[in-house]
């Protein structure tokens, strides 16, 4: 099956699955009026209702390989079908993957999420990836792929120059996506050094950079930034 | 905000080999293309979206097919999306700081242009928005953060001009440092030449001794010139005292006059533009900015001219006086430039550094001294004490390190700008033993000399100094320029407000791009109270401040008593409106004065009369010093339900016509909130009254009620006319029923 008709198999699926929901919300909503009118009537009154379905959450999965499969969408983005709690196949045209810890252990604790819309608000999480490594080369790669994205982070190779100006500091440096003038703000602030000594610089544009080692980074470059760190 | 970039020849002649027949409509830049920094185009026509970068189209996006679009932030970069036939697709990537606000436009605009071409309908004109750029057009580096002033393309004359224009009033207060500099300079200058006589004429002089008595006319020569030079050195002393004196007079009355200026200003501003700022940016402005203009006036440019000044006069003299060996001291001239650069810029970094770690150790200290209740509960003392000692030990260890460095280097600095007196010493000995020069002409020379040096050190700093004053001042003057948004029209009418208001398709948003309310309509006949209901962010507070107009409306109009409240005078308007918010603000000083607030000239029975509307007489009879206790920081803490029930004896004052409560007691306990509520019932007789509030229950008196969702009306009635409607209030009000429900069952399981 090629990827597009795997797609519509499990749109499929999910229409389904989503009518199924909707009654189900009907019912709900029309049980929920009948209370509300008694309550209504009988006015200070106890009702019973449950509250937690006025705040619908899905129950967020534990990934793995076998309840998880990602593939690239139609729009070059993640699509992913898994097997929820209930143990229902669904399918997610379209998932969020964000990291839990993204300076300190960018592949382990992945939430995957439904994205935020204007419409719905804040998406939900549908499972978290306990450790990227436990799937296959395919999908490590696919999500790794979506990740540099996500969190774009170039790495500073070398600082052509660094001058302080006006109070802010114009920067000049090649990365690793390419030559960029940088301008940063209060950089004591700006430049920051981990425990590990990788370095993270944000600029005012809203760029992040790193600089995975400083030590192997050339005399030239390391005498901008000494202060810094 | 600028939306239609133009594009390079190359994109242009892509852009114009694939869209034939299309009208051009935004051309917006993106930053990233796959793993790397790009300076591509996104061109939106009236049918297409298009990626262009180098001269290629990368993307191309069939409006048609398109419904949704959206912007995401991710680390740092963001997206744009389109949902093309159904399925979410990236368009483009760009830098967040720069192009958000641009591609929040285009998801407007392109969503809109979609569902046109799918109702064939003519695309219109582009949108435009008149958002603020905050990067400067000409050299793409960021303006000065909450300016609009690049610091590198900013006319620099311009600034000294607009400098010169600021001084208006102080101007004759400044003359004064000037000239006593002047004067102390020309004694500097005097004095070498008088020690040359003394020097030359009784010092060295072999010829006129022995001396036997004082009466001896080389004695009394020799006398007067002591005198004279002790005189002058009185004198110099003395213009010293005076010049500090006249330096911190002129200082500070010269930082009054600017800061009164520049914060009657901000007074003036409207909220909207004192809202894009933050507050401590304001008081920076106020402070901080105005000193460093003062500072420099004052001080820096009576110090500016004196060592130019004395730098000149220094060097004519020397080479006056001997020109070769005036060459000899000027050849070390570079050196100590050079030198006293290096030195001082790494002295600067090394005290930042020391200031960072300096700075970190309060903040620790800050953290677990405000903290400490949770540092005591969680058991964590010897983690507190190891991360202070930590931070105390690498602050102490920098500061060291400054030291050792700075006394080391400073020292040699001191050498190296000793080496033109070694030329002199060397050069001057020798003329001195063939008889070219004389004792006191070779220690006029060094004195002179040494006068020449110490304006070289401070001309290094100079740009440093000047750099602070562009930055300082351009905040100053931007400020001052700045035209009040909200502002009167000429012949404003001033109007005794009777309360009947009504609201016609009012839109607005505090971004153009973002609209917070839409074709809001509505009409309040005086004497009402309105409860406004919304979930948070559906613009409930926004109306509020619309109708006292601390904004204007983007588009329709508020009319009270059928007129426009653009035409109302906002002294009369906002005196006739009381206002109660959630977050009570009360000045430091008695409860007295701050009752008084509204109405400075309330007889004390005014100020009894609100205070017991309010039900706040009796708890305020009750403090030791009754109506004159002090409250705010340092004085008496009232509670939260006293501080509400002040605020509202403030409002209720100047007995408005027009009365607002802003979720006036949804941080109180119930208890408290039936006192107020009684106070509010009260006080809300013939009085047209607003009130915002999240409890329901607090509502339940309001004649009418305006349910907002997402910016829009859309339900207006009475408490029983909404549950009859089962919309939107009639959800809110079974959620909270279903919430307190909930809270009593528990409650009653928990007893049981």
């Amino acid at each position: 099956m090629s990827t597009t008709e795997k797609n519509e198999a499990m749109n499929k699926n999910e229409n389904t699955k989503k009518q199924v929901q909707a009654e189900n919300k009907k019912e709900e909503t029309k049980e929920k009026a009948a209370a509300a009118l008694e309550d209504e009537e009988e006015d200070d009154d106890e009702e019973e209702v449950d509250t937690d379905k006025l705040f619908q959450h899905r129950e967020s999965i534990n990934m793995t390989p076998e309840n998880t499969w990602f593939s690239k969408s139609v729009g070059g983005l993640i699509s992913a079908k898994i097997i929820n709690a209930e143990g229902v196949e669904e399918f997610f045209e379209r998932v969020i993957i964000r990291r839990s810890f993204p300076i300190t252990a960018p592949n382990e604790f992945l939430s995957v999420r439904e994205p935020d819309t204007k419409k719905n608000g804040r998406g939900h999480e549908i499972g978290m990836i306990r450790d990227l490594g436990i799937f296959d080369k395919d999908t490590v790669d696919l999500l790794n792929a979506e990740l540099e994205v996500r969190y774009f982070t170039p790495e500073i190779t070398h600082i052509y120059s660094a001058k302080e100006k006006f109070g802010y500091t114009y920067m000049e440096a090649e990365t690793s996506a390419g030559r960029i003038a940088m301008v940063l703000n209060s950089p004591f602030y700006n430049i920051r050094s981990l425990e590990d000594g990788r370095i993270i610089i944000n600029d005012m544009d809203g760029n992040c950079f790193v600089i995975p080692d400083p030590k192997k980074l050339d005399r030239h470059s390391l005498k901008f930034i000494e202060v810094y760190i | 905000m600028k939306l239609f970039y133009d594009l390079p020849a190359a994109d242009q002649a892509a852009y114009d080999a694939r869209a034939v027949d299309e009208k051009l409509m935004y051309c917006v830049p993106f930053n990233m293309y796959e793993d790397r920094f790009v300076k591509g185009f996104t061109v939106v026509t009236d049918k297409h979206i298009y990626c262009i970068l180098d001269g290629e189209i990368v993307t191309e996006v069939d409006l048609s097919r398109c419904t949704v679009f959206s912007t995401e932030v991710l680390y740092g970069n963001c997206a744009f999306y389109g949902v093309i036939d159904g399925i979410t697709t990236l368009i483009c990537r760009f830098q967040s700081a720069r192009n958000l606000p641009r591609y929040s436009v285009l998801v407007n605009a392109c969503e809109s242009l979609a569902l046109k071409l799918r109702e064939h309908q003519a695309p219109g004109e582009p949108v435009t928005n008149d958002e603020r750029e905050r990067f400067c057009p000409k050299c793409n580096r960021p303006f000065i953060p909450g300016t609009a002033i690049c610091p590198f393309c900013r006319d620099q004359k311009e600034v000294y001009r607009k400098l010169w224009g600021l001084t208006k009033g102080m101007r004759l207060m400044l003359l004064f440092p000037l000239f006593v500099s002047v004067i102390s300079l020309a004694i500097q200058f005097v004095l070498p030449s008088i020690q040359k006589v003394a020097v030359n004429d009784y010092i060295a002089n072999e010829s006129i001794r022995p001396v036997s008595s004082l009466t001896d006319p080389h004695m009394r020569g020799f006398i007067a010139i002591f005198a004279c030079i002790i005189c002058i050195d009185l004198f110099q002393r003395a213009i010293g005292i005076v010049h500090s004196r006249i330096a911190t007079i002129t200082g500070s009355r010269s930082t009054m006059l600017l800061r009164t200026v520049v914060y009657e200003k901000i007074q003036s501003l409207s909220i909207a533009s004192i809202s894009r700022r933050a507050t401590g940016d304001l008081i920076g402005r106020v402070l901080n900015d105005t000193i460093q203009v003062q500072h420099f006036l004052v001080n820096e440019m009576p110090n500016l001219f004196t060592q130019i000044f004395s730098f000149l006069l220094a060097s004519v003299l020397l080479l006056f006086l001997n020109p070769l060996m005036a060459l000899f001291v000027f050849i070390p001239i570079p050196l100590v430039i050079v030198a006293f650069k290096s030195i001082n810029g790494k002295f600067t970094m090394l005290s930042r550094t020391v200031w960072k770690y300096n700075n970190r150790v309060n903040q620790v200290t800050q953290d677990i001294f405000d903290g400490m209740r949770i540092v005591k509960a969680f058991g964590n003392e010897d983690k507190a004490i190891k991360s202070y000692l930590d931070a105390t030990d690498l602050a102490s260890k920098h500061d060291e390190a400054r030291g050792v460095w700075s006394n080391t280097f400073f020292a040699l600095l001191t050498e190296v700008m000793r080496l033109g007196r070694y030329f002199i010493m060397f050069y001057g000995n020798y003329l001195l033993f063939e008889g070219l020069m004389d004792y006191g002409e070779l220690h006029q020379f060094n004195a002179y000399s040494t006068i020449l040096y110490n304006p070289l050190a401070y001309f290094t700093t100079l740009p440093n100094v000047l750099a602070n004053l562009a930055t300082s001042l351009g905040k100053v003057l931007e400020i001052l320029e700045e035209p009040p948004e909200v502002d009167d029209i000429d012949l404003p009418i001033d109007i005794a407000i009777e309360g009947d208001i009504s609201i016609r398709n009012v839109t607005f948003g505090y971004d153009t791009y973002n609209p917070v309310l839409e074709n809001i309509s509505v009409d309040i006949k005086k004497g009402e109270m309105i409860g406004i209901v919304g979930h948070s962010g559906s613009g409930k507070s926004t109306l509020i401040n619309l109708i006292m107009r601390l904004y204007d409306v983007t588009e329709g109009e508020i009319l009270i008593d059928d007129v426009n409240i653009k035409d109302i005078s906002q002294n009369a308007l906002r005196s006739q409106i009381g206002i109660v918010l959630q977050e009570t603000f009360l000045f430091g000083g008695s409860i007295r004065d701050n009752i008084k607030y509204a109405k400075p000239y309330a007889t004390d029975e005014e100020v009894i009369a609100a205070a017991k509307l309010a039900n706040a007489h009796d708890f305020i009879v009750n403090l030791p010093e009754g109506y004159n206790t002090i409250i705010g920081e340092k004085g008496y803490s009232l509670s939260g339900g006293e501080r509400q029930r002040v605020a509202i004896a403030r409002a209720l004052i100047h007995n408005p016509r027009i009365l607002i409560l802003d979720e006036a007691t949804a941080a109180l306990d119930t208890e408290t909130e039936k006192l107020i509520q009684d106070a509010i019932n009260k006080l809300t007789k013939d009085r047209t009254t607003f009130a915002i509030a999240h409890r329901l229950s607090t509502l339940r008196n309001a004649d009418k009620l305006i349910v907002l969702d997402k910016g829009r009306l859309v339900e207006f009635g009475t408490h029983q006319e909404l549950l009859a409607l089962k919309g939107v209030y009639w959800r809110l009000v079974m959620a909270q029923r279903q919430g307190s429900g909930f809270k009593k069952k528990k409650a009653q399981k928990a007893e049981a």
